[in-house]
């Protein structure tokens, strides 16, 4: 293996920048960590939200912001006990309290009672379950920001061919064109774009996993989560 | 103990055990001692003989087939026979312990 | 960046299949799942052979360089053990044709075939254990059973993670007596119902729940099933007197028929003479 190709270490072994999650809600949990926290979960709970509770999308955003600023403080991560459950299934049952609670009190508010039910929009069709819907978005959040990821540092280590290569194959959405057809196009040789794409693709297994660091509690959750996550 | 050895001692045994059953008949019993000592040396005889053959044939089947042959042939009786060549062929080892 | 799920399906796959760039190997398929990792077929293009690559998803190797130096014909004997360019661990070994035990026993088979599947399980622990490896994981999905009856223990030295619990001995650190409970549980499974009862016995001695009072040692509970089969009495069960009658009239029914036949004669000539 060349340097080249290699991000750190022999194996590319990431060298960790991620704290377990319980190391920094311990450590009064810096702003980064929270963010990432945030970056990865605002979406799937925005989702989660939206059907399990009927709201229109001003609604369920205001839920999720509120969640986000008010429920993540350290009692929030104190009271996490990682034998019990992940810290994903965790915090989803949060969100549920607290989406449960406001919804209550705003129920109180409305005199005579009674639950309207909003309708909801075509891009929640209902055919899973609200937590179905919340790990599907949660894995569709991971691999988006690990992307992101794997772009930025195409881009800054000036992997830019090897992006393209992976771009054109395993981010396309309809037929993909054969490793010969993607070799000719770029005047590159096949065996190229089968070292790229591997290259490429245990680059991204990396990121996806420094993602999840930041959102685990230790060794052992992360080896479960990374199980419901690889097909 | 080698299966010639275990072919006269079950010879023996048996043949003494088939003499006394003569008691039975109680006009033997005069003579039951002759019969006795006639029986014992027709067993060992058998005995020996099924002996020999379990140390070269190695079968239950045709020990006791070998060993009623050889009653039959001795007068001493086809299924003591067959008895004796049963036991030579399970009991004693086929070789000299030299 | 948005995916969509038809992306994601697809990322979510070929994220983990195992990079094997740079090794000599080339996949072909995936074979099955265990508890610490996923096992693949693969392609040794240098010696031109197919193996069973098992990559596993921590960092923790297992008793790999222990089992990888054990030889016998029910070990599964590993090839090599490395990391893959991913970071991840993986053994290459020996790809096994045949059926998984609990599928074998689905079966109809005979007694005797069961307890041969089992003697042959119980002498690879044994050499295991008599050079200090323990298996920790033992149960039927863990045996296979080659197309000429081989028997094959494999999935050594990693702690079941989500294991049977059926098979897990009770106490919290394992050793060479948990194994031997597992063996007893595996002999139990074999088993058909209802099991003749000394070998529920042999079974239930090995899976004492207190681990002093299990066999000493994997030849011993192999000793008292050898026992069984030689229609001797077995050392973990008390068996009633008439099973003993039973047993010694089976042990010596050609004997006894024979002395039967003779005291039979004798009658007749007997009573015949009278008349």
């Amino acid at each position: 293996m060349d340097s080249d190709t290699a991000i750190g270490g022999p194996h590319d072994q990431f060298p960790s920048t991620q704290r377990w999650l319980l190391d920094a809600a311990a450590a009064g949990l810096p702003n980064e960590a929270l963010e990432r926290i945030a970056a990865l979960y605002w979406k799937p709970v925005y989702r989660f939200i939206r059907l399990k509770f009927r709201k229109d999308s001003e609604d369920a955003k205001d839920l999720t912001q509120g969640f986000f600023a008010s429920a993540l403080e350290r009692e929030f991560f104190a009271r996490f006990d990682p034998a019990k459950a992940s810290f994903r299934t965790y915090l989803r049952m949060a969100v549920e309290r607290f989406a449960a609670n406001a919804h209550a009190a705003e129920n109180r508010q409305k005199r005579g009672g009674g639950v309207e039910f909003e309708p909801i929009g075509e891009e929640v069709a209902a055919t899973n379950s609200p937590e179905a819907t919340f790990d599907r978005e949660w894995q569709r959040q991971l691999f988006g920001l690990a992307l992101d990821d794997l772009r930025a540092f195409c881009d800054s280590a000036g992997k830019r061919l090897q992006w393209l290569i992976f771009e054109a194959y395993d981010l396309e959405a309809g037929d993909r064109s054969s490793y010969a057809a993607l070799a000719q196009r770029y005047g590159i040789a096949e065996t190229s774009v089968t070292n790229y794409l591997a290259w490429a693709r245990r680059t991204l297994r990396g990121f996806v996993m420094e993602r999840m660091r930041g959102v685990t509690s230790g060794e052992r959750e992360l080896r479960e989560e990374m199980r419901r996550v690889w097909i | 103990m080698n299966k010639i050895l275990v072919g006269l001692l079950a010879g023996l045994i048996l043949g003494a055990i088939d003499g006394a059953t003569a008691w039975f008949y109680p006009e033997t019993r005069p003579v039951i001692g002759g019969i006795l000592v006639g029986s014992s040396f027709k067993g060992m005889l058998v005995g020996l003989a099924s002996g020999w053959f379990a140390r070269k044939v190695q079968s239950t089947k045709w020990g006791i087939v070998v060993g009623a042959a050889l009653g039959l042939l001795f007068a001493f009786g086809f299924i003591t026979g067959a008895i004796i060549g049963f036991s030579t062929q399970r009991a004693g080892t086929p070789r000299c312990a030299s | 960046m948005d995916l969509s799920d038809s992306v994601l399906d697809h990322l979510r796959v070929v994220v983990a299949l195992p990079d094997l760039t740079g090794t000599r190997y080339e996949l072909e398929g995936e074979i099955g799942r265990g508890g610490m990792g996923v096992v693949y077929r693969a392609r040794d293009r240098q010696l031109d052979r197919h193996v069973a690559l098992k990559v596993l998803d921590s960092a923790l190797a297992g008793e790999a360089p222990l089992i990888a130096r054990l030889e016998h014909p029910a070990i599964v004997p590993i090839y090599e053990a490395g990391t893959l360019p991913d970071g991840r661990a993986f053994y290459a070994m020996k790809l096994v044709a045949g059926t998984r035990l609990d599928r074998y026993v689905a079966e109809s088979l005979s007694l005797a075939e069961r307890l041969r599947v089992v003697r042959r399980v119980g002498e690879a622990l044994a050499l295991a254990h008599s050079r200090g490896a323990i298996h920790r994981d033992l149960k039927p999905q863990n045996v296979m059973v080659g197309e000429f009856g081989e028997v094959y223990v494999m999935d050594w030295g990693v702690e079941a993670v989500a294991g049977t619990p059926a098979f897990r001995a009770p106490e919290p650190s394992l050793d060479e007596r948990s194994d031997i409970y597992a063996l007893g549980a595996l002999l139990e499974f074999v088993l058909p119902a209802p099991p003749p009862p000394a070998l529920g016995a042999i079974a239930r001695k090995a899976m004492n729940a207190d681990r002093g009072a299990r066999y000493p040692d994997v030849t011993a509970l192999l000793a008292d099933i050898e026992r069984f089969r030689e229609g001797l009495a077995v050392e973990a069960w008390r068996e009633p007197p008439l099973h003993k009658v039973r047993r010694f009239w089976s042990r010596n029914a050609l004997l006894l028929w024979l002395l039967t036949a003779y005291a039979a004669v004798k009658f007749l000539l007997f009573f015949w003479g009278r008349r």
